[in-house]
């Protein structure tokens, strides 16, 4: 449901951008010249300024500098609704229209002695009787004193100044609204997190909705903050810091996801890439490009990797990073910035929404799993084999020897108790099982009239063990060999443990059957054995099984 | 009466062995017990035996191999065994009959009546015959079979693609296992009567069938009466 809105969402975001973007323009800007020095004549609509510089590289110390430039109004204004006039221009400057002064921004040539002012973002109403169709001048007095490099003109948009004031205001308030929604992404992705603390997964996805949040609110702060120009590099700063961190961890994301060789080598080399666009001295917007390439052509290597082992969820991911290439060619850069990275974002949900699917199935399964087991515990004393050999050894030992007939009962008794006190448990004091083991025994010398023998060495009487699992080993040494030459078959328990684990070896001292067929299925009792190890230990355990010259031997390793 | 039994469970064996001593009496020439699965088929294969008491769980194994080893013998097989629900199967096999455990004297007796008295089996479980075929057991299908003729100690199976296949049954034990759906229409022949085309009377009262396939059986002149009746 919220993956779906949030792409619904989405779609409506992008298609206002596109929609805003594409009105035709009113008017045409013609190629700015420069001129070093101050003349208020230089405002004049027509001076002759073919001698101007085109190009002006530095202005150092504060100068005062003038800039011309031809704007071609395409269309007459509505009556009373005036046209204005929106600069992107760094530096301290007054604004000239046709030679009339129509607004300004800070002190332009007072810098030194002034306390910063003015904003990176102006906008100026324009005379309606200035704004007929036709050739028009724009000239700036500026002066740059904390960026002396930084001259000419941003970005320039004229249009009905109520629309140029609005219209941004709209546009922030959508993108805010967006960023609220990946603040609470982030929110909730942290809780989950510190529910559980071992998915790093959900955190890194809700430290990337968080720089997300933070990316969008430090693009769109200009419309109602004012930002001196002096200033202007600090929010440049926090945005590539930003993005740094966005870029290296989509890709992070994608790659605990879809788990690939090197994992770690590859990481590190994409980190030191990173960082070298991030330290570069490029401009601004060619870091952040070079920074969200590489984080685009990495997460596309890992995602593509992902598709090739059919990994779950990776075709979907793939498709959202390919449908991000398209929009980063039709919108502008800071709009593509924001669509694109939403898109990413949007497939790490669905990856985690699919994970946490995986886990409450994996854990309903670990619920099922458990009462089979609990079941299969129970079982093994009304399975037929066992049962209906038992009856039918015991009706013989009543009818033959009423006596021994009675302590038969007797063990058979025992075992049903051992059985019905850890029926419902995980684990169990090892002493229990070695009980149950010992009864077992005693019934089944009734049954086989073999000499059973049962040792123990050094045993810990502090552990458990999940139950059955010994009780299944001797079943099965029981089952597959044959008395020894004087009509005894003993079973050995060695305990040992260390640093690293404990460790039973189970041994049966008996002749092995020969069998009839070699290739032999894992028995349920095994899978029994394993399930139970895993149900307790995970994955940190080992099983062996295997014949011996004496026997069978039997190990189980339990890691800390 | 030479008899085998296969059973891992020692007070079992004995129980059995001590009843079936009482059962046969004077009658029983030896009796042996075997407690694994591949002695067994080793005794099986060099020693000639009349009755085989089977459980189908030995030390884990499978015992099926044996009872399709076992089936395919000239010996009746009689299986005991703590799972019921494989009774089926084992009838479908071709068993005597199948003694579910714990069993009494009284049960195990039953069924051992049944090699003494050649009483025939009810039950319409029987689905195939096990034939020995170069080294392997082979099951044929009962509805594969038209009809059985005795030869000497052994049968050959006519079967309904035209081929013949031998047994090493007598037709007596045959008898005894398919006795419902076939009839010893004569002392060496056993019919499926849903074959059975038509009745033919030839001169000098002799009796034949024709099958459904064209085939002609003599019928011994004393089951005739017998015969027509259940045919019609």
């Amino acid at each position: 449901m919220n993956l779906k809105s949030l792409r619904y969402f989405l779609l409506v975001c992008t298609m206002l951008h596109v929609t805003s973007c594409s009105q035709s323009p009113v008017f045409k800007a013609h190629e700015t010249v420069f001129q070093v020095g101050d003349q208020q004549e230089w405002a004049a609509k027509d001076l002759n300024d073919q001698y101007w510089e085109k190009r002006k590289a530095l202005v150092p110390d504060g100068q005062v500098f003038w800039s011309r430039t031809k704007i071609d109004i395409l269309k007459t204004p509505e009556s009373l609704h005036p046209y204005g006039i929106q600069l992107h221009v760094y530096g301290e400057y007054e604004v000239f229209w046709d030679g009339v002064l129509v607004g300004k921004n800070g002190n332009p040539g007072q810098e030194a002695i002034l306390d910063p002012e003015g904003k990176m973002w102006a906008t100026f109403i324009i005379p309606t009787h200035l704004t007929e169709a036709g050739e028009h001048l724009l000239a700036l007095r500026s002066s740059l004193y904390y960026f002396p490099s930084h001259t000419g003109i941003e970005e320039l948009q004229i249009d009905y100044y109520d629309a140029l004031l609005t219209d941004r205001l709209i546009e922030s308030s959508y993108m805010h609204l967006f960023a609220g929604a990946f603040l609470i992404a982030s929110f909730y992705f942290l809780f989950l997190f510190l529910s559980n603390k071992k998915e790093y997964a959900t955190l890194i996805f809700s430290i990337s909705c968080f720089l997300f949040f933070t990316l969008i609110l430090a693009e769109f702060i200009k419309a109602y903050i004012p930002i001196h120009y002096s200033m202007h590099v600090v929010r440049l700063q926090i945005i590539g810091v930003l993005m740094l961190g966005i870029s290296f961890l989509i890709p992070f994301y994608f790659s605990m996801q879809f788990p690939f060789p090197k994992r770690k080598l590859l990481l590190t080399i994409y980190a030191v890439v990173l960082l070298f666009f991030f330290l570069s001295r490029y401009v601004f917007e060619l870091k952040a490009n070079n920074m969200t390439l590489s984080m685009w052509l990495f997460s596309f290597g890992i995602v593509v990797f992902g598709v090739y082992k059919r990994m779950k969820g990776a075709r979907l991911v793939l498709l959202t990073l390919l449908l991000s290439v398209p929009i980063g060619f039709v919108t502008p850069f800071n709009k593509s910035l924001f669509a694109g990275f939403s898109l990413i974002l949007l497939g790490m949900f669905y990856l985690l929404s699919l994970r946490i699917k995986e886990q409450r199935l994996a854990y309903e399964n670990s619920l099922v799993q458990s009462t089979r087991l609990r079941l299969e515990l129970l079982k093994k004393n009304i399975q037929p084999h066992f049962l209906m050999n038992t009856l039918t050894s015991l009706i013989d030992w009543v009818e033959e020897s009423p006596k021994k007939g009675v302590l038969f009962i007797e063990a058979l008794a025992k075992e049903f108790d051992l059985f019905n006190q850890i029926e419902n448990q995980t684990l169990i004091p090892i002493s229990q099982e070695i009980m149950l083991c010992r009864t077992h025994l005693e019934i089944m010398e009734y049954r086989k009239e073999i000499n059973y023998s049962w040792q123990e060495e050094n045993i810990d009487f502090e552990q458990n063990i999940p139950p059955g699992i010994l009780h299944t080993l001797l079943e099965n040494g029981m089952t597959h060999s044959l008395p020894l030459e004087d009509n005894s078959i003993k079973f050995k328990l060695i305990f040992e443990s260390n640093n690293d684990y404990k460790c039973y070896t189970f041994l049966t001292f008996a002749a092995v059957v020969k069998r009839a067929t070699n290739n032999r299925e894992e028995g349920t009792g095994l899978k029994y054995i394993k399930a139970r190890l895993t149900e307790s230990y995970h994955s940190k355990w080992e099983f062996t099984s295997e014949p011996t010259s004496q026997g069978w031997k039997n190990t189980i390793k339990i890691y800390f | 009466m030479n008899i085998l039994i296969v059973e891992d469970e020692s007070r079992i064996a004995k129980r059995i062995e001590r009843m079936t001593r009482d059962i046969f009496g004077d009658t029983l020439q030896s009796l042996k017990h075997i407690n694994t699965l591949h002695e067994a088929l080793r005794f099986i294969e060099s020693n000639s035996l009349d009755l085989v008491l089977l459980d189908l769980n030995l030390n884990g194994d499978n015992g099926f191999d044996l009872l399709t080893t076992a089936v395919s013998k000239s010996f009746h097989t009689i299986v005991i065994s703590a799972y019921r629900d494989q009774a089926i199967t084992a009838f479908e096999y071709g068993v005597l009959d199948f003694v579910p455990k714990p069993f009494n004297r009284e049960r195990l007796e039953q069924a051992l009546h049944r090699t003494i008295a050649n009483e025939k089996i009810e039950t319409n479980e029987i689905k195939f015959l096990a034939i020995k075929k170069r080294h392997r057991i082979q099951l044929i299908p009962i509805e594969d079979l038209l009809y059985i003729k005795g030869a000497g100690p052994y049968t050959e199976l006519f079967l309904a693609d035209g081929k013949k296949e031998l047994h090493d049954k007598s037709l007596e034990k045959l008898e005894q296992l398919l006795s419902n759906t076939f009839e010893r229409i004569h002392k060496s022949y056993l019919v499926k009567m849903s074959e059975i085309k038509k009745i033919i009377v030839e001169s000098g009262s002799k009796y034949m069938t024709e099958l459904k396939n064209g085939e002609r059986i003599p019928i011994g002149r004393t089951k005739y009466k017998d015969i027509k009746a259940k045919w019609l």
